[in-house]
């Protein structure tokens, strides 16, 4: 693995905003077919640089889990590192387009509010997990890869 | 011979009032950029003697804009500041026009455009010019696995436990979900003759049912939640700034569905409740998921759906026939080669947000400062994008997905170069060249699963910015980008240095003033001290 590139990759993610919207990214890691590099060594290779967590989204967790421990990380200024095993659903999807679009949660009746939005606070990030294979065969949504800036590759 | 006289008509206020809008919305600054197409006013209401703030929409390109007046909850100030955060393209404005006029008669829109061209930030910065800075549309975004029941709505069972919780959703997930729900609606839709509370007790004794067949508790209690459409209908934005919801009552809010290329024939189904009578959004909708009961729309629902063109995805369909006739179907083309330009210019010259106040650590130069550096890049880039874009469109080698870049690509380079710069050894100035390349490699190609695109790509960077193909005229003289960069950043740096030394001689003057000063009060205390000087002249040393 590219130590560099991985700090730059890091490193952008934290402090790039785009114009005009000044919003952050969420951050793609790709593993390539050929690589043998773990996800948890790469997610420790970034616990030691930002203070994150890893969470892995797979037949035994809930959307709506993921969003409850999004917003839990939130309120810890925490960045996720969410390793993908199963296709995205709607309602994650949803959340996902909605902090790429506007570093937002924007839910429906949640804590008694008929429409609520949670913003990403500055010092968090997304960072999605997964296999090259994984995202060409079984997601089924066809913009993925347009939902992150930064891309790293893993070969 | 009578004289020819030319006939002498008088303008109603209306028309100096049209002529005075229109020529706002056509203003153009000194180098001839767009300053109109959207202009906030503060008007009397005739009929209720009140203040109230309005907006007026129009194309500035157009010779003759079309200007729709809408009101609105922003003020001067954010409208103006909003302005600034939009890039003066002509589809922009086009796109902008269509919504106001939409808008205006609660007609439903569908934007079909590529990527790059603005659908999702331009309904965001519409719904903010109507409701103010930060106020953001109800988004939803459609996948081939967007529930029905996401849209219209659903009963949710309070499940205690995990296991519980976990073959709720088990069951949601399959195929047999959608059967079963589907069948339970269509025995409610069939029993017409049942009230409202009959045929709530109709749908839970089937819910109760379903539960049972899936492992949960036969008492399972029920909760109903509205989706994302009645939700809008009924939204009512309070002055506060938080949403209520009233089912009748309700104001009504901006809706966004997004991708809706996307949606399976289900959900297209329940999109077409929306259609109301001579093309507007329906008055009401009724939803068998409580009984029957119907939702009203406020008078400020509005409903947008955007999508890609199908030719630009494997997995898109055609907008399904049957909504596109229901709404006003808005059709973009790709996003023009001027149109591009401009974008990569505003990015790179850093008009759309705030600058930084200080330089930012990893800055050698402030380029944001320099314009003439950020216009020279624009064109660097805005080429190197369009390239790029036409080989993606034809899709990449080892991957199905095709990825046409947006306009985002280009802001995240432009926003990254201000504080990732690379250092020249030799001269220990910028070097824009080798920094462009690095950032470019980082979010362009980087990216790319098609090895040999990325080595063709990295070639014809290099050949743009070194070779010969690249060369343009500069000054008189023939140079590639690279000895442009070089002279502009040498410049600038110049200039920064003698800003420097300047600055540098400024505070040595006032320094030695300070000094020159301090040393004066020393001498004039220990006079004061001095018992041989007459108190008369320590009294006017002490005055001065």
């Amino acid at each position: 693995m590219d130590k560099e590139k991985l700090e730059q990759f890091i490193r952008l993610l934290q402090k790039t905003c785009k114009q005009p919207s000044q919003t952050f990214d969420l951050g793609l890691i790709v593993k390539e077919p050929k690589s043998e590099v773990d996800s948890k060594d790469i997610f420790e290779k970034i616990k030691n640089k930002v203070d994150s967590e890893r969470i892995i989204y797979d037949k035994l967790t809930t959307d709506e889990d993921i969003i409850e421990k999004i917003i839990e990380l939130f309120e810890k200024n925490k960045w996720l590192f969410l390793e993908i095993k199963k296709d995205i659903s709607s309602p994650l999807l949803n959340q996902l387009k909605h902090l790429a679009n506007h570093n937002v949660l924007q839910l429906l009746d949640y804590q008694g509010k008929d429409l609520s939005e949670i913003k990403m606070p500055e010092n968090c990030r997304i960072i999605i997990f997964a296999e090259r294979d994984f995202i060409e065969n079984k997601i089924t949504y066809p913009h993925f890869y347009r939902l992150f800036g930064p891309t790293l590759s893993i070969k | 011979m009578p004289e020819k006289f030319e006939t002498i008509r008088f303008k109603s206020p209306e028309e100096l009032k049209e002529e005075e809008i229109e020529a706002k919305i056509k203003e153009r600054g000194p180098e001839g950029e767009i300053l109109g197409g959207i202009i906030f006013e503060e008007e009397i209401d005739p009929e209720t003697q009140e203040k109230k703030k309005y907006l007026y929409f129009g194309n500035p390109y157009k010779e003759r804009p079309v200007i729709i007046k809408l009101e609105t909850e922003a003020n001067k100030e954010e409208i103006e500041a909003i302005k600034k955060e939009i890039i003066p393209m002509e589809e922009s404005f086009e796109i902008l026009e269509a919504m106001a006029r939409t808008y205006k008669h609660r007609q439903p829109l569908l934007i079909e455009g590529p990527t790059a061209i603005g659908k999702t930030y331009l309904t965001e910065k519409f719904t903010e010019m109507l409701y103010g800075d930060g106020v953001k549309p109800l988004d939803f975004y459609c996948s081939g696995q967007t529930d029905v029941s996401e849209l219209m709505a659903k009963w949710v069972p309070k499940v205690e436990t995990e296991e519980d919780k976990r073959k709720w959703n088990e069951f949601l997930e399959s195929a047999q979900a959608q059967i079963e729900i589907s069948k339970i609606a269509q025995e409610v839709e069939q029993k017409e003759k049942l009230s409202q509370e009959q045929k709530l007790v109709l749908i839970h004794s089937r819910l109760q049912e379903l539960a049972k067949s899936i492992g949960l508790s036969e008492r399972t209690q029920w909760r109903f939640q509205y989706g994302a459409v009645p939700k809008a209908m009924g939204l009512t934005r309070n002055p506060n700034g938080t949403f209520s919801f009233d089912e009748q009552k309700g104001m009504g809010f901006i809706l966004h569905i997004e991708e809706v290329g996307l949606a399976e024939p289900q959900v297209i189904n329940a999109l077409l409740k929306l259609r109301g009578k001579r093309g507007r959004l329906a008055e009401e909708i009724q939803l068998w998921e409580d009984g029957g009961k119907k939702v009203k729309s406020g008078p400020k629902c509005w409903v947008v759906f955007s999508t890609n063109p199908p030719e630009e995805y494997l997995a898109r369909n055609e907008v399904d026939p049957a909504l596109a006739r229901g709404v006003v179907f808005k059709r973009m083309g790709e996003l023009s080669g001027v149109s591009l330009r401009l974008a990569s210019n505003y990015y790179f010259t850093y008009k759309l947000g705030e600058k930084p106040k200080e330089k930012p650590e990893g800055c050698i130069l402030d380029i944001y400062n320099y314009p003439e550096i950020g216009r020279e890049i624009s064109k660097v880039v805005s080429v190197f994008h369009n390239d790029l874009n036409k080989e993606l469109k034809k899709g990449e080698k080892g991957r199905q997905q095709r990825i046409p870049l947006t306009l985002d690509d280009m802001a995240r380079v432009a926003d990254a170069l201000v504080d990732e710069q690379i250092r020249d050894k030799k001269t220990g100035q910028f070097d824009l060249t080798e920094s462009l390349k690095n950032l470019i490699n980082f979010y362009y190609l980087d990216r790319l699963a098609d090895e040999e695109l990325k080595e063709t790509m990295i070639a014809n960077l290099d050949e743009l910015l070194t070779g010969d193909t690249g060369k343009i005229e500069f000054e008189g003289k023939v140079l590639t980008r690279k000895e442009i960069f070089d002279i502009l950043v040498e410049r600038a740096s110049t200039i920064k240095t003698k800003e420097k030394l300047e600055a540098e001689k400024k505070r040595e003057e006032e320094r030695k003033l300070k000094q020159i000063k301090y040393d004066s009060q020393d001498k004039i205390d220990s006079l004061s001290k001095n018992p041989r000087i007459p108190e008369s002249i320590k009294k006017f040393l002490a005055s001065e």
